[in-house]
């Protein structure tokens, strides 16, 4: 048993796989280098990054189940929960030993069953952000938001957004990866914090930088948010449920809970008045 | 602009009563590098306090109104300030909110100004707007206004993904008594209308030659309001099988009455009938997800959904002799008919189950609600309830689940 130490790419993940099927030593252990901590009695085996040897392993998977393997891989990886990479290397043994192809349906596998469940997740983190970006225009034109994904979703993210903004530019930042994806009506891209579409302080627009009419769209977005509630059936439960307080505070309609509508739009009969206190 | 900003806070009032925020089933892609594409699913993108999804930009053209239906709070006789947008201010509105990611797309309803055709004819140019000169390819939802002419329908169908009418009253009697001014025929006809044109469109896009264009690709839906009129569930679950099977109509929404208004037409209500509601939605999702038919769920004995527990429990409690479910034998239909055991659950049982036998441990671990499940079902390592009477069944099941929803008045009687 080894403990298989990588660069944290996807690539050197899949290589480790790799090395670990063709020198028949199975890992104890998979850890990107930054969480390696090296301990008295380990036996640890350095792996070097081969986009050859993780493109094989990709090949075979998908060979061996109709081309979904290297898909849930990715998202497995992108994950970055601590039992991933092993998750992974489960997986991918049970699928070369398996006899059909649909031997990613077989729940009854607790390895599959586990990858399934982090496939769910990402799942949920990828339409999550597909519900909750919010983008900002600038006063260049630029449509920005910022997000915080509890896994590393951008990379997934590309497709939805550039389909949808095909005739806008725009960037996602991740503020806590530090990377984003910017896309200016042609290509999409990945970006660091430094690349100079990125706003100096990334994760809090300064009103300078806006665009004359952002804060009134805002206000009316804002504004739009509280008067289709019907107070009769409020159910914060419900609410916090589909909208956890982690997300809130790049929700503009949920980071400012002091902005209730400047409208007074309590015009109803006093009879209803009475029964919404009540 | 402060303009926009009371008008808007006025027409989304007004609008929020209807219950539907789909967003879902259309196809319509954006081919054409414009901006927005409708051809995934839904998305929320926010929840109101009352835990309901913000999908569309819902809103009324106006809510000045020349009909006086007792449940509307922009009835004629309602004293509420009133409103109109420009259909410059709606195009602006959606495109903005749409372009900053807050919504799918807009929902447009309106009360009914001079005549049926002056109001569809706003609500189609606002549609038409944003397909032809802003080339926006998110979700459009517009009310087809009853009475309104065959022509401007077809025309709402060219640009809208879906059109709704709503029946509102689940009954002709109560439709007659709380809303003098509509009859079920001015609501029906158009249903009928858009269903046979929908189709026609459908068959020319099978002649591969043509480019046929899209027409109401997320088809129609209609809300009935529950708890405004003496309707029993049966009456209401008829109607909406009714609606599925002959209007072919995608959702029918069921909206517990909110006493918004004081008229004495309408019951005064201390409170949303909000546990009814949430009964009748669930015995909707037996119709159309778990293969269900309405006699099944309700027959003239038992004319009301059971409050206290959910209708697929009340269906297995009533019929006994079906159980236990053979998990790694039955057929899917069966599985499906577990209490606890949803739709997601019972695909991943019987794909499993190819491979090999399942067990409690594996059912428990693939999601299915056990401790619900357990007295439905046989497996290895399950339990045996075979000789339980199903009425000892009703009450451990009450006793072991905290009931979380609090109890509800009743209505009529």
């Amino acid at each position: 048993m080894a403990t298989y130490v990588y660069d944290g790419s996807f690539e050197g993940l899949l290589s480790c796989v790799f090395n670990a099927f063709s020198t028949r030593r199975l890992p104890h252990a998979i850890v990107a280098q930054d969480d390696y901590h090296p301990e008295l009695l380990d036996d640890a085996i350095h792996i070097i990054a081969d986009e050859t040897q993780a493109e094989r392993v990709l090949k075979a998977i998908n060979q061996q189940t109709d081309g979904e393997a290297a898909a849930l891989a990715y998202k497995i990886f992108l994950s970055e929960l601590p039992q991933a990479a092993m998750t992974l290397f489960h997986i991918i043994k049970v699928i070369v030993s398996a006899k059909n192809t649909s031997i990613l349906k077989n729940f009854g596998n607790s390895h599959i069953l586990e990858a399934a469940q982090i496939e769910k997740k990402i799942h949920r983190e990828i339409h999550r952000m597909h519900a909750f970006v919010r983008f900002q225009k600038t006063n260049t034109g630029l449509f920005y938001a910022v997000i915080e994904p509890d896994f590393n979703v951008m990379p997934l993210l590309g497709e939805h957004f550039e389909k949808r903004y095909a005739d806008q530019t725009w960037v996602i930042f991740d503020s806590k990866r530090q990377y984003g994806l910017y896309y200016q009506q042609q290509e999409l891209c990945f970006i660091n914090a430094d690349h100079p579409v990125v706003p100096r302080q990334p994760k809090d627009l300064q009103s300078d930088i806006l665009d004359s009419s952002e804060k009134l769209y805002q206000s009316l977005w804002i504004n739009y948010f509280h008067s289709v509630n019907i107070q009769q059936r409020n159910n914060k439960k419900l609410h916090q449920r589909h909208m956890p307080r982690r997300y809130w505070k790049y929700l503009i309609e949920k980071s400012q809970p002091g902005s209730r509508p400047a409208v007074n739009t309590s015009y109803h009969s006093p009879r209803q008045k009475r029964n919404q206190s009540s | 602009m402060s303009k926009t900003l009371e008008k808007l806070s006025i027409l989304s009032d007004a609008a929020k009563y209807d219950a539907s925020c789909s967003s879902s089933g259309s196809r319509r892609a954006n081919n054409s590098k414009g901006l927005g594409n409708a051809e995934g699913m839904g998305i929320c993108h926010s929840y109101t306090e009352d835990g309901r999804c913000v999908s569309l930009l819902k809103i009324l053209f106006t809510n000045h109104c020349i009909f006086d239906c007792a449940y509307c709070v922009s009835r004629r006789s309602n004293d509420v300030k009133r409103a109109a947008f420009t259909v410059e201010e709606v195009v602006d509105l959606t495109i903005n909110f749409y372009r900053r990611n807050y919504i799918e797309g807009l929902f447009l309803s309106s009360g009914i100004f001079k005549n049926a055709d002056y109001t569809m004819e706003r609500l189609v140019r606002v549609a038409k707007l944003l397909r032809s000169e802003h080339n926006f390819n998110g979700y459009i939802h517009l009310k087809a206004i009853p009475g309104a002419s065959p022509e401007l329908l077809h025309e709402a169908g060219l640009y809208a993904d879906r059109l709704s009418v709503n029946i509102e009253m689940p009954s002709e009697a109560s439709l007659k008594k709380i809303a003098p001014e509509k009859n079920y025929g001015d609501i029906i006809t158009p249903m009928n209308y858009l269903k046979e044109e929908k189709i026609r469109y459908q068959d020319e896009r099978k002649t591969p030659a043509r480019k046929t264009p899209l027409f109401l690709p997320a088809g129609q839906s209609t809300q009935l309001i529950i708890g405004a009129s003496p309707e029993n569930d049966r009456q209401i679950l008829s109607l909406a099988n009714d609606l599925y099977q002959k209007q072919r109509l995608k959702r029918v929404y069921y909206s517990g009455y909110v006493p918004i208004a004081t008229d004495n037409r309408v019951p005064t209500l201390s409170a949303p009938p909000l546990l009814r509601e949430n009964r009748i939605y669930q015995a909707d999702w037996l119709l159309r997800f778990y293969q269900f038919n309405v006699d099944e769920i309700l027959d003239e004995n038992t004319p009301h959904l059971d409050l206290e527990i959910d209708p697929k429990l009340s269906y297995a409690l009533r019929n006994p002799e079906k159980f236990p479910v053979d998990i790694n034998r039955d057929e899917y239909e069966m599985i499906l008919r577990v209490p606890g055991i949803g739709v997601k659950s019972a695909a991943k049982i019987v794909s499993a189950r190819i491979h090999q036998t399942l067990h409690a441990e594996h059912l428990q671990r693939i999601g299915i609600v056990w401790k619900r499940a357990r007295y439905f079902i046989h497996c290895p390592g399950g339990e045996t309830h075979k000789d339980r009477q199903m009425l000892d069944l009703r009450k451990i099941i009450l006793d072991k689940e905290a009931i979380s929803n609090p109890p509800q008045l009743s209505l009529f009687g």
